[in-house]
């Protein structure tokens, strides 16, 4: 009868040890993404974390990335009430970050002074763009350019000059050849819409607005298609196409150009730990491997760049990284040029619904007059 | 012997009340959490200003006045080719007759997304035909084939039209010859014939198909969104649910889909009237023999459907050419051909088919075990409330995928009694909600066959001292296997291709392939969708081609 005894004590000294080790573990084995950047960038860091925690910690880590537009996952993030289903949210506005962290749905990321020290407060003048957040609930990840996307044979065809700023997307001749995605469904769009009207002020903005509108010939449903559909030739040019996007198309064998014009509005790709995420420690891991040599080389390779100076794209002639900064235009980190930003978060963000609701009553609902 | 009856009543009640449980709890409480967003506002109190907005804005007039348009329309054109169809395969004889009623059901099991990207491809601005037109005859713009509502309505017609073809062959194949011979005789000949006799005993057939027809199309938000066209109810209804940081816009998409669900309720009540209930009295399919066709009407009829079944395969063609086609644009077909997308979403990340296997297979499970009592109980029982059973699979139909799916993530987005977790956290949601919304095709499948089934061939059997079990398995079992086979494995195709649900309460891990197929597509990764529109098209007309085997074409009794 000791002998029960004896297995009792064997059986919970061994799960003791059992749950120490669990919970010694350097970070959990499962990580998951509630995330609008696309699966291009996603797929290869996600694939390249998972790799380097099985070098560093020997942890198998299962990492999933949710695909959603930054709408949407700001909405589930809300919906899940603190008991969310994904461990990061990646991707979107500052501004929706700092919401998120005012009701208390976001927990600090706590990295190291070595790793956040690199990434400068701020970039960009007259307007600065806020690179991390002081309070340290999230942290900017890589730098992309909302620009715009042209089909060279295309417009070739069509006679139209290659575009070189917003106001070269309103040629007569692009009538009925423009893509472009709802301000309200897409949040490049809508910052590039809010580019325009801080540029021109309200009234010739929303002016330009409309007549782009006219030039329309479809509104995606996602900003992700505009870049697609000019890819493909339907459409000659697309109007708030994040770099990368578009770099996947040329990547996928097309010929598609892109040019992010002066005052285009360029995003930090904020990223940050959700308040209660089951895989926190996954999650720290995660962001600090972005924000490492590593991680950013990867994302360089990807039409991204880096977020701190200390990294500038750069790779063997002929190579990804090298396609990137001629797709670009040239550049190698933002922090070697004058970055020139005219728009105001603060302000897109106080006046979202109304510029939505604006679109949708002098674009959207009168489209087909535009059009005449 | 009353003692021996008693557990069996017992087990029976049980049985039947689980099964209203069921239905109570995932169909009807779901919806009724829509109607509670609909009618509140962010406070939680009542109001009914959202209607009112709805009401007074132009544009939502406008999206609801076209939406019902793009139904009438599109009913009209699958009536127009399904009667043509049905009524050239039944009565005629000519050359490929049998492949014809097999390619009628392809284009049904065309998945969402699959079938407008496949347009694109073909007919778009820079499509094959486009292209070789400008290239060929100097044309100096595209031809707008598709970005509009003729696009929508060209491509919802050739998916649906076989929902009518199916329908019409139903009920023609149960009419009795010697009806129109009666007509033939007393002097009605050709079309006065079969407008005055055929055409209205098809009616019952007719009216289930043109409503299915109707709701599918006036449902549907992905063909329309690739097309550009937004103004209609549903693509607003779904651009606005997903739009989560405007939560008046957020709030309209629920109060549009709320919309969705009672329009859906009117328009059955309203076929209804005309259908009272299912009639499958004459089930077993009436001999009709065919007519030889003359030589020259015989070609005809050939040529017409070849012409039909080339625009049918549009879509199927592009999205084969789209998979192994790498970079192209602009012209007629890809320059360069790959098969890396097939190999990146089958064996680099098998979840996507290991997936859809899974989880369909678990909704056919559960429809099984659901569905096959209910068609029993509606088949054989005089229990209450079997009426309200059978006007509830007929709803099922109905009711928007989209709906369904919001009002899912609406109603089951807390936690479970005792546990800290909501069942929108666990991936047995999908199988739910995927058997909830294909149930109607195994109750449908079991149901008819059960009724061909007379009571008086088991009874038969219990009286020479079989025992229950022995006549379940020596004489209902094999009378009834086909149909609830047939039924089943249509729920399976449906499930395995829907998409419109799944969408918005499909988590990390749990992709099936529609919504690889979609991640794909808004990722900007067309051709990766395509490959994987091709591995679903190639599994569903396999299973198809199974219930070919077994049915024949008759599977229009499913829809109805």
């Amino acid at each position: 009868m000791v002998s029960r005894l004896q297995c009792l004590a064997i059986a919970s000294s061994a799960w003791l040890a059992f749950a120490q080790v669990a919970q010694a573990q350097a970070i959990e084995n499962e990580l998951v993404l509630i995330t609008p950047v696309a699966k291009t960038l996603t797929d290869p860091t996600l694939a390249d974390f998972a790799a380097y925690a099985k070098e560093r910690w020997n942890i198998t880590v299962k990492a999933h990335a949710l695909a959603a537009g930054t709408p949407v996952a700001y909405g589930r993030i809300l919906e899940w009430k603190g008991r969310p289903d994904a461990d990061i949210f990646w991707g979107g506005e500052s501004a929706l970050y700092d919401k998120l962290a005012e009701q208390k749905l976001l927990a600090k990321h706590e990295l190291p002074a070595a790793v956040m020290d690199p990434i400068p407060a701020t970039i960009g003048k007259p307007k600065p763009i806020y690179l991390k957040d002081p309070k340290g609930f999230w942290t900017g990840t890589v730098l992309e350019p909302y620009g715009l996307v042209y089909h060279p044979k295309l417009l070739q065809r069509l006679g139209v000059p290659v575009p070189k700023d917003w106001d070269d997307l309103l040629h007569p001749k692009l009538k009925g050849n423009v893509a472009q995605c709802a301000p309200s469904r897409s949040s490049s769009s809508h910052a590039t819409y809010e580019v325009i009207l801080q540029r021109d002020g309200d009234e010739k903005g929303w002016a330009f607005l409309k007549r782009l509108g006219a030039n329309t010939g479809i509104f995606t449903a996602r900003s992700r298609d505009v870049p697609s559909v000019v890819a493909r030739g339907e459409f000659a040019a697309g109007f708030a196409v994040p770099s990368y996007m578009a770099f996947e198309d040329k990547l996928a064998g097309h010929d598609l150009k892109f040019v992010a014009p002066r005052t285009a509005w360029i995003t930090p790709e904020p990223i940050a730990i959700i308040a209660g995420a089951k895989h926190p420690k996954a999650a720290r891991a995660f962001i600090e491997y972005l924000l490492s040599e590593r991680g950013q080389r990867v994302a360089m390779e990807r039409g991204v760049f880096p977020i701190t100076p200390k990294f500038r794209v750069q790779g063997a002639p002929g190579s990804r990284a090298e396609m990137a900064v001629e797709f670009t235009g040239g550049i190698r980190s933002y922090f070697d040029v004058d970055v020139v930003n005219i728009y105001d978060d603060d302000k897109a963000q106080k006046r979202y619904q109304e510029v939505n609701e604006q679109f949708r009553k002098d674009i959207e609902s009168v489209w087909a007059q535009l059009k005449k | 012997m009353t003692g021996l009856r008693l557990p069996r009543v017992g087990v029976a009640a049980a049985g039947f009340s689980l099964i209203w449980a069921f239905l109570l709890l995932f169909i009807l409480y779901p919806l009724t959490r829509i109607f509670y967003d609909a009618f509140t506002d962010e406070a939680g109190i009542f109001t009914l200003a959202n209607f009112a907005e709805f009401f007074s804005d132009h544009f939502y007039l406008r999206s609801l006045w076209r939406s019902l348009l793009l139904g009438v329309a599109a009913v009209l054109t699958t009536s127009v080719i399904g009667i043509a169809v049905a009524y050239l395969i039944i009565r005629f004889e000519f050359p490929g007759r049998n492949l014809f009623s097999y390619l009628t059901m392809l284009p049904i099991i065309l998945p969402p997304l699959v079938g407008v990207l496949g347009f694109v491809y073909i007919l778009g601005r820079a499509g094959t035909v486009n292209v070789l037109l400008m290239d060929g005859l100097g044309l100096e713009h595209p031809v707008n084939f598709i970005y509009g509502l003729q696009g929508v309505l060209l491509v919802e017609t050739v998916h649906l039209f076989p929902l009518m073809t199916l329908s019409i062959l139903d009920s023609l194949s149960k009419i009795d010859p010697s009806l129109e011979e009666a007509a033939q005789v007393t002097g009605a000949k050709g079309w006065k014939r079969f407008w005055t006799v055929t055409l209205p005993l098809t009616t019952p057939g007719y009216i289930s198909g043109a409503l299915l027809v109707f709701i599918w199309t006036f449902a549907d938000f992905i063909t329309p969104l690739v097309l550009g066209v937004q103004d209609l109810l549903a693509p607003q209804a779904y651009l606005n649910i997903m739009q989560f940081v405007d939560r008046r816009l957020f709030r309209m998409g629920i109060v549009i889909s709320a919309l969705l669900v009672v329009l859906a309720i009117v328009f059955v009540l309203a076929a209804r009237q005309y259908v009272a209930i299912k009639d499958y009295s004459s089930l077993s399919y009436s001999r009709v023999e065919r007519r030889q066709l003359g030589p020259i009407q015989r070609w005809l009829a050939v040529a017409l459907l070849v012409l039909l079944f080339t625009i049918c395969v549009i879509p199927q063609v592009g999205v084969v050419l789209a998979a192994v086609g790498r970079g192209w644009s602009l012209t007629p077909f890809p320059l360069h051909y790959t098969l890396e997308f097939f190999r990146q979403v089958s064996i680099e990340t098998p979840k996507f088919i290991v997936n859809s296997f899974l989880y369909s297979g678990l909704a056919l499970l559960l429809c099984l075990v659901i569905g096959v009592p209910m068609a029993w109980i509606m088949a054989r029982t005089r229990a209450p409330g079997r009426r309200a059973m059978d006007a509830l699979t007929t709803l099922i139909l109905a009711i928007p995928g989209t709906a369904i799916g919001i009002a899912y993530i609406r109603a089951f987005n807390v936690p479970l009694p005792f546990t800290d977790t909501a069942l929108t956290s666990m991936s047995i949601i999908l199988p739910l909600v995927l058997a909830v919304r294909r149930l109607p095709y195994t109750v449908r499948g079991s149901y008819a066959s059960l009724l061909v089934v007379h009571p008086s061939m088991e009874e038969a059997a219990a009286n020479v001292g079989a025992g229950r079990l022995r006549t379940f398995k020596d004489i209902t079992l094999p009378l009834v296997w086909k149909g609830i086979l047939v039924g089943g494995l249509f729920s399976f195709i449906m499930s395995i291709q829907e998409a419109s649900a799944t969408i918005f309460l499909t988590l990390g891990g749990w992709e099936m392939i529609p919504f690889g197929i979609f991640t794909f597509y808004i990722a900007g990764s067309q051709s990766q969708a395509a490959a994987l529109g091709v591995i679903l098209i190639v599994l569903c007309a396999a299973s198809l081609y199974v219930v070919n085997r077994v049915a024949g074409t008759r599977v229009g009794g499913l829809f109805g």
